[in-house]
């Protein structure tokens, strides 16, 4: 049983386009996203955004801007031109759930049981997969491990699902440099520091 | 007599039953927003045996207060925490849970359900068992011992010579031994040292022995030993041993849980486990039960009126045996260990091993098959065999594998067709090649190839010459429609433009476990993999380009509660994620356009899954492998002789993935655009950009931002302009005149 979130996103027709895209608008504004709320679709519509197709974290609570199905659009949607403008930017926010786990995993690699905080971020990950934060935070285990391998391929999981989220990005490049300088790739991890920097929040 | 006397001091005091591994089923984590229905959530208590009541006063039941669960949770062990019995309040939505809170009213972020119990790994022809401390033992059990087996067990020395007198009078009247007579203490000599046949001098062993033990144990130690060594029921290669395990065997809930009427079942099967098989015999086991009521009435053991209202109770037995009935899982659970551990600490040493089987969604696989091959079969009256199939169910991101059927007898411990049939994996290939395709850089989504026909010389003289499924020729057409309609032409083409040796490390790099072989004819997936293996290959498309090594295991934990082995969550990048993204697009027009497309009819609406089908030559695989955002699930549809079977990966394997996928109640496939991506409109039939007003077919892809896609004439569009070029002027008139019209 896993949280469905997007599936419930309506197919878009275009006698409807313009009300899902009211309807996205609102939803935007009262989720419960932390930070700004994202700016409203581009001049692409919800079409536009159906190439970006805002992944929640998988938490139903954490309801995400109304996005169309990707694959979907076509032929009932009147074909906007091409390019998609750039993403809506979002901000990744942890479920009370999977946040209560992340505290519970963050005490048990203080007290030096790194299997059983990484066990404890693998529950968490079951219930959100998709949320780049919880990578992240294996990811750091893995390195409190010695294992700058597994660090660094759970930096680049989560940097792939952070499309969009610049703090996000910015945490998964900062983990992929420390696991890279671990490994001894100091001109590596120089360039992955240069990438989190740029993507820092100013 | 010394002799004996010693051994069985040293052998008793020594004693370490052995104990086959236990293996768990994956916990149901509970939290708010967990969407699953108030009936799906009674569903799940009931699959762990709990019990309505009008007031949840004790582990193991529940209580239904119109949106509220009241529930009283046993106490669990999981690999990394044991947990007391705990009162829980669930507050259900429409949809989703909405709240979880503890006996105080503190709201409970995320609790987990105890895991279910699937099975053990015993020894062949071996014995079975749970082994529990006397707290773990009703108090009620020992006293109907007492009353029913051996009433002077408090105070005889072993033996009961007025009750074998008695056996003895009866067994001479009837020229045979017909009687026991024995105590529990020689009942459990015998079960414990020696074997069964009934011979004087083995009797008088069984006595002496008895009184040995008898002498140097506590009736305490006798009766805890009894209680965990007597067999109670044969299930197949399986020995029922000790009333622990027999309560999950016949109840399906611990022996702390059984109501009256159950425990003198038990009770009542000592007597004779196959005679009194409740499941066989249920007359006999009723009368039996029936009068161990009214024994343990007539010793003031319980009330007469309790012994009467138990009487009227039903056996109460679940209809099938619980545990073991995962044998494909289990299967592969055991093979995982069979790397780590010896066979003997497997089945002696009382591990517990906790995995990653979701019994909702096996049971939800093991039906769908069941139906869709008997419709099948229903189709093919002439063949004489009955179609077999295969299933596997992943969590993508995890890697854990969630459910595994080996065939669509589902209870039959044999022949492991998801683990061990090794067939052509077909057009599942195809992915592959144009996942290379893509990388190469040459080709995107809209780039056109040739349907042509293909003649190569092999190294035998002999020509190869394939064809498509339809025999005929499409000419030039757009990657995206060859691989949403399968086209053998266009992708030996390609296949052979990148080179076989890129292919070949692609599919190994996604987890082929051996280097496939070299010829033309791999690019139609003359390559031999079993369910699982192309799962593990799927996975990788599914969660991203990245490879998990799937998993079954996840922990393994040590009798006395230590960890001795983790599998750990371990991701590999194998592709990028702007070439997974361009591919996994194309997958899910091949569900919107191509060959997977009847699957929309049964699926919810809005659900984006992504898919291949796959048809080997002649017609004898048919698979289909597809994705949602949660879920992997790979069927196999085939004759065990391998005979054709008539079916594409469409029309067999398909239906029985639908299925699976309408009923996993799974969440879209929803991966975020990489940023150097651009979708475009183009025109399905040739790949050239356009928009709705000038071409009727038209579908989304994804492509890299600088691919030159050329404009279909007549719509206005910048001809041959990359994808690019459009103003944002010119968006939002187009966006404008699109929200109008």
């Amino acid at each position: 049983m896993r949280p469905a979130s997007a599936d419930i996103i309506p197919r878009m027709h275009s006698r409807s386009l313009f009300t899902a895209f009211i309807a996205a608008v609102l939803l935007a504004g009262c989720t419960l996203f932390r930070g700004p709320p994202p700016p409203p679709p581009g001049p692409g519509g919800g079409e536009s955004q159906g190439g970006t197709a805002q992944p929640g974290t998988a938490q139903p609570g954490n309801a995400q801007p109304a996005a169309p199905a990707p694959g979907t659009a076509a032929p009932n949607v009147p074909a906007a031109p091409t390019p998609a403008p750039a993403p809506a930017p979002r901000q990744f926010h942890l479920g009370s759930a999977t946040s209560a786990l992340v505290t519970q995993a963050h005490q048990q690699a203080a007290s030096g049981d790194t299997a059983q905080a990484a066990a404890t971020l693998e529950r968490a990950l079951r219930i959100e997969p998709d949320n780049p934060l919880v990578w992240i935070e294996l990811g750091r285990v893995r390195l409190a491990e010695n294992n700058p391998a597994q660090a660094n391929a759970m930096g680049r999981k989560a940097l792939a699902l952070a499309t969009g989220d610049p703090g996000a990005q910015s945490s998964a490049w900062h983990l992929i440099a420390d696991a890279l300088r671990a490994r001894g790739d100091n001109g590596g991890a120089a360039e992955a520091d240069r990438r989190a920097a740029s993507l820092a929040p100013q | 007599m010394l002799y004996l006397d010693h051994l069985v001091v040293k052998q008793f005091e020594g004693r370490r039953w052995t104990l086959p591994a236990q293996v768990y089923a994956a916990p149901l984590e509970l939290y708010a927003g967990l969407p699953v229905t108030l009936p799906e959530l009674e569903h799940e208590l009931q699959r762990l045996h709990y019990r309505r009541a009008d007031r949840p006063d004790h582990p193991g039941t529940y209580h239904l207060a119109g949106e509220r669960v009241e529930l009283a949770l046993r106490p669990a062990r999981f690999a990394d925490e044991t947990r007391p019995a705990q009162r829980l309040t669930i507050t259900a939505g429409a949809k989703a849970i909405e709240s979880l809170s503890d006996g105080t009213g503190q709201e409970v972020p995320v609790l987990r359900l105890e895991p279910l119990l699937i099975g053990s790994i015993f020894p062949i022809h071996g014995e079975d068992r749970i082994v529990l401390s006397p707290d773990e033992v009703p108090p009620l059990l020992p006293q109907a011992l007492k009353a029913v087996e051996d009433r002077k067990f408090d105070t005889h020395h072993g033996v009961d010579p007025s009750a074998m007198l008695r056996a003895a009078w009866v067994n001479m009247r009837a020229g045979q031994i017909e009687q026991g007579g024995s105590t529990l203490t020689q009942q459990l000599v015998r079960s414990y040292f020696l074997s069964s046949r009934q011979t004087l001098s083995r009797k008088l062993r069984e006595a002496v022995m008895a009184m040995a033990l008898d002498a140097h144990f506590t009736k305490a130690d006798l009766m805890n030993a009894y209680i965990n060594e007597i067999f109670l029921a044969q299930d197949g290669d399986r020995a029922i041993h000790g009333f622990g395990l027999a309560s999950q065997f016949y109840f399906g809930k611990p022996l702390s849980e059984l109501e009256l009427s159950e425990l003198s079942l038990l009770v009542a099967v000592v007597r004779g486990p196959s005679y009194y098989d409740p499941r066989r015999h249920p007359e006999r086991a009723l009368a039996r039960r029936n009068l161990v009521l009214k024994q343990m009435a007539e010793q003031g053991v319980i009330s007469t009126a309790d012994a009467t209202a138990a009487t009227h109770r039903p056996l109460g037995v679940t209809a099938r045996p619980a545990g073991a009935y995962y044998p494909a899982y289990l299967d592969f659970v055991r093979r995982t260990l069979r790397r780590d551990y010896h066979e003997q600490d497997l089945t002696e040493a009382g591990l517990r091993i906790y995995t990653s089987l979701e019994p909702r969604a096996q049971d939800e696989a093991e039906r769908a098959l069941e139906h869709e091959l008997a419709r099948l079969d229903r189709q093919h009256k002439n063949h004489k065999e009955a179609l077999e199939g295969a299933v596997v169910i992943t969590s993508p991101q995890s890697g854990d594998v969630i459910a595994i059927v080996g065939g669509r007898d589902v209870g039959y411990d044999g022949f492991d067709r998801a683990l061990d049939a090794h067939r052509s994996m077909g057009s599942l290939v195809k992915p592959f090649i144009y996942l290379t395709a893509l990388e190469s850089g040459r080709y995107n989504a809209t780039t056109v190839v040739q349907d042509a026909p293909v003649d190569v010389k092999l190294a035998n003289d002999k020509h190869w010459t394939p064809e498509n499924f339809t025999h005929e020729v499409y000419g030039p057409v757009p990657v995206v429609r060859a691989l949403a309609e399968s086209l053998n032409l266009a992708t030996v083409g390609v296949g052979l433009d990148l080179g076989l040796p890129k292919v070949a490390d692609t599919l190994q790099r996604f987890g082929l476990p051996q280097p496939p072989v070299q010829v033309p004819a791999m690019l139609l997936g003359a390559v031999e993999v079993t369910p699982i293996e192309a799962a593990q290959l799927f996975n990788g498309l599914a969660n991203g380009g990245f490879r998990n090594p799937l998993r079954a295991v996840r922990t393994v934990i040590s009798a006395d509660g230590k960890p001795l082995k983790a599998f750990p969550l371990e991701v590999t990048q194998v592709a990028s994620p702007e070439v997974m993204y361009q591919l996994d697009r194309m997958l899910v027009l091949v569900m919107d356009h191509g060959t997977g497309r009847s699957a929309h009819a049964l699926l919810p609406p809005q659900l984006v899954v992504a898919g291949k089908s796959g048809t080997s030559s002649d017609f004898r695989d048919s698979w289909f492998a597809g994705f949602s955002g949660s879920h992997l699930v790979v069927v196999w549809v085939g004759y065990d002789d391998n005979q054709p079977t008539g079916f594409t990966g469409s029309a067999g394997a398909l239906p029985v993935w639908t299925r699976i996928m309408a009923g996993l109640g799974t969440s879209s496939w929803n991966a975020p655009m990489p940023e150097s991506l651009v979708e475009v409109h183009i025109e399905y039939p040739t790949g050239l950009r356009a928009v709705p007003s000038c071409a009727a077919d038209i579908v989304t892809v994804a492509v890299p931002a600088d691919a030159a896609v050329p404009a279909r004439p007549g719509c206005g569009l910048p001809e041959g302009a990359s994808s690019t070029s459009a103003g944002l002027i010119d968006r939002v008139q187009q966006w404008l005149r699109s929200v109008v019209h």
